[in-house]
């Protein structure tokens, strides 16, 4: 028989509004339900009411996290439009800002991975961690979360020397700390025991799901924004993109931390090369019409803006794909025949209880298909009844 | 292979069935095809040209047309594929027999601008609620949002 456990889209373990609906048969999940929209904002459509300029402060609102990705992806998409070239300066800044942001990215994704995996302490070191990034950060924008740095035509802070050297010296702990948890990421034993084999996802699926970023990278597939539609300063910088064959969350580890690695060498190049010069030109206060497609690499993933102008000081249409609703059929698959126990580690980001989920549960029929909603108290009598029924001895012996 | 070769080669190849081919930037083309043969044609490009990541789908309300742009990519290039088609008479075929993560951005298009998706395999609405009035879909143009009067449930005491 199978039961429908819902979670969400309020519950006191889930951070955002998200409701799953899990079919199990037994601790085996075998259909998966995501219902969206509970945090739905209209931003697509407000964002048609506001001036090119205004906008950057509203796209960078949709996430928490990546707030940065989103805002380069729209300034960089309209400084196309506007026919706009930055100053290297300030486009150097600007992405270095953006590998940071990986970085803290990466590190908080690591912590509650570990967290998830009941790997406490883990969570806590990484967590330690990142305010050294969270600090950098701070310095060179002003803001912890929501950076504003960008503006039309480049940015709006510059860096000096004193900074500069902050930063570096904030990068040599990072990379000593960060290859400390890849040795310990990849070798401690009960952690791996925990994680290896988890959320499997073949490559073939990954593909046919259009699965994005560090997911993707994971199970073998190695799309990076950054190197195959090299923006900006990417083609000028030296790096690699992490891939990991074991298509797990293991490997999604691993991926996660070789690209700190590599932010680490990107940051430092920038760092090397950053120009002399203005960091930002005046931008017109109209775009010409025309339409453009901008992609970024966040640190999710792949994410695009459709952008479209009709010659007034507002866009025509923004259309924005953030990476993670590219990556929900994915999830679906991974969490297909996983047991209960590994939702939280396959959402990750998600901490859902299951035992507190809710006092009656969802019953579908497996012939019919018909729903019906049971209390607890007919679930425990029906189980007596099969109990009492079953072909089981009742002096059976554990096997121990 | 550039941009340039690679138009040659799809004119060569898929002859009329493509009405336009442009590329205004550095990896970015945008393919013009008609609205029935939109299937036919991503299922061609996924078979002999490796089109198989699609980014997402965006629709325009262009008044009397939406037009809807499929984003697909390469490790080569970016493909836009480009259709129009009557607000009159808003049905598009789903591009789910070729490319099955396509669903979500389909049912998307649905919810935001109400056109009707043919042969999808989930047709339940994405991001609008449950009780979502029937017939107003909020990206069309001529939509305006009336926020509803708030009614404290039971009265006022």
């Amino acid at each position: 028989m199978s039961f429908q456990i819902p979670i969400g889209p309020q519950h006191p373990a889930l951070k955002e509004p998200i409701s799953l609906r899990m079919t199990v048969e037994g601790e085996v999940i075998t259909g998966v339900d995501i219902r969206l929209g509970y945090n739905h904002r209209g931003l697509e459509k407000l964002a048609e009411d506001r001036n090119w300029t205004q906008n950057i402060y509203l796209v960078e609102r949709i996430c928490g996290i990546c707030s940065h990705s989103h805002a380069t992806c729209y300034v960089q998409g309209v400084e196309k439009l506007m026919e706009l070239a930055p100053p290297k300066r300030g486009l150097y800044i600007r992405y270095l800002v953006s590998e940071l942001e990986r970085i803290h990215s990466h590190l908080l994704w690591l912590g509650v991975a570990g967290h998830e995996a009941g790997f406490d302490s883990f969570f806590m070191y990484v967590w330690r961690d990142r305010e050294v990034v969270m600090d950098l950060l701070e310095l060179i924008t002003g803001n912890r979360v929501h950076y504003a740095i960008n503006t039309l035509g480049g940015v709006r802070r510059d860096l000096d020397a004193g900074q500069i050297a902050k930063i570096r010296d904030g990068l040599v702990v990072l990379r000593k700390r960060s290859e400390y948890y890849f040795h310990i990421g990849a070798n401690e034993p009960s952690f791996v025991a925990r994680i290896a084999g988890v959320g499997y996802l073949s490559k073939e699926k990954a593909v046919a799901l259009c699965a994005v970023g560090p997911t993707a990278r994971a199970s073998g597939w190695a799309r990076d924004v950054r190197k195959e539609d090299p923006y900006a300063v990417y083609d000028e910088v030296d790096f690699d993109v992490a891939t990991a064959d074991s298509c797990d969350v293991l490997g999604r580890v691993v991926v996660r931390v070789k690209e700190l690695l590599e932010s680490y060498k990107i940051c430092e190049q920038i760092l090397d090369k950053l120009p002399p010069g203005d960091i930002a030109v005046k931008a017109p206060r109209k775009a010409k019409p025309g339409e453009v497609v901008s992609r970024y690499e966040a640190p999710r993933g792949e994410n695009i803006h459709y952008i479209k102008s009709n010659g007034t000081d507002k866009p025509e249409r923004l259309k924005v794909r953030a990476p993670t609703l590219g990556n929900y059929p994915a999830t679906v698959e991974m969490l297909r025949k996983g047991f209960i126990a590994d939702i939280p580690l396959i959402f990750a980001a998600i901490d859902p209880c299951i035992c507190c989920a809710e006092r009656s549960v969802t019953l579908i029929d497996a012939g019919s298909g018909e729903e019906s909603v049971a209390r607890m108290s007919d679930l425990r009598r029906r189980a007596i009844v099969r109990h009492e029924n079953a072909p089981l001895k009742r002096n059976a012996v554990w096997p121990l | 292979m550039t941009d340039a070769e690679l138009i040659e080669k799809l004119k060569s190849d898929l002859g009329d069935t493509v009405e336009e081919i442009s590329n205004p930037a550095r990896r970015r083309l945008f393919l013009k095809v008609a609205p029935q043969r939109l299937l036919a044609v991503t299922t061609r490009l996924r078979d002999a040209y490796g089109v198989v990541f699609l980014s997402t789908i965006s629709g325009v309300d262009n008044g009397e047309m939406f037009e809807i742009l499929y984003h697909f990519s390469t490790p080569e290039t970016d493909y836009n594929i480009r259709t129009e088609i009557p607000k009159a008479n808003p049905h598009i075929d789903s591009i789910t027999p070729a490319i099955p993560g396509a669903v979500l951005y389909e049912r998307e298009l649905q919810d935001m601008f109400g056109i009707v998706v043919d042969g999808i395999p989930d047709a339940r609405p994405l991001v609008l609620p449950d009780d979502w009035p029937a017939g107003n879909f909020p990206l069309r143009k001529d939509w305006k949002h009336e926020r509803p009067q708030e009614v404290i449930p039971g009265g006022k005491s």
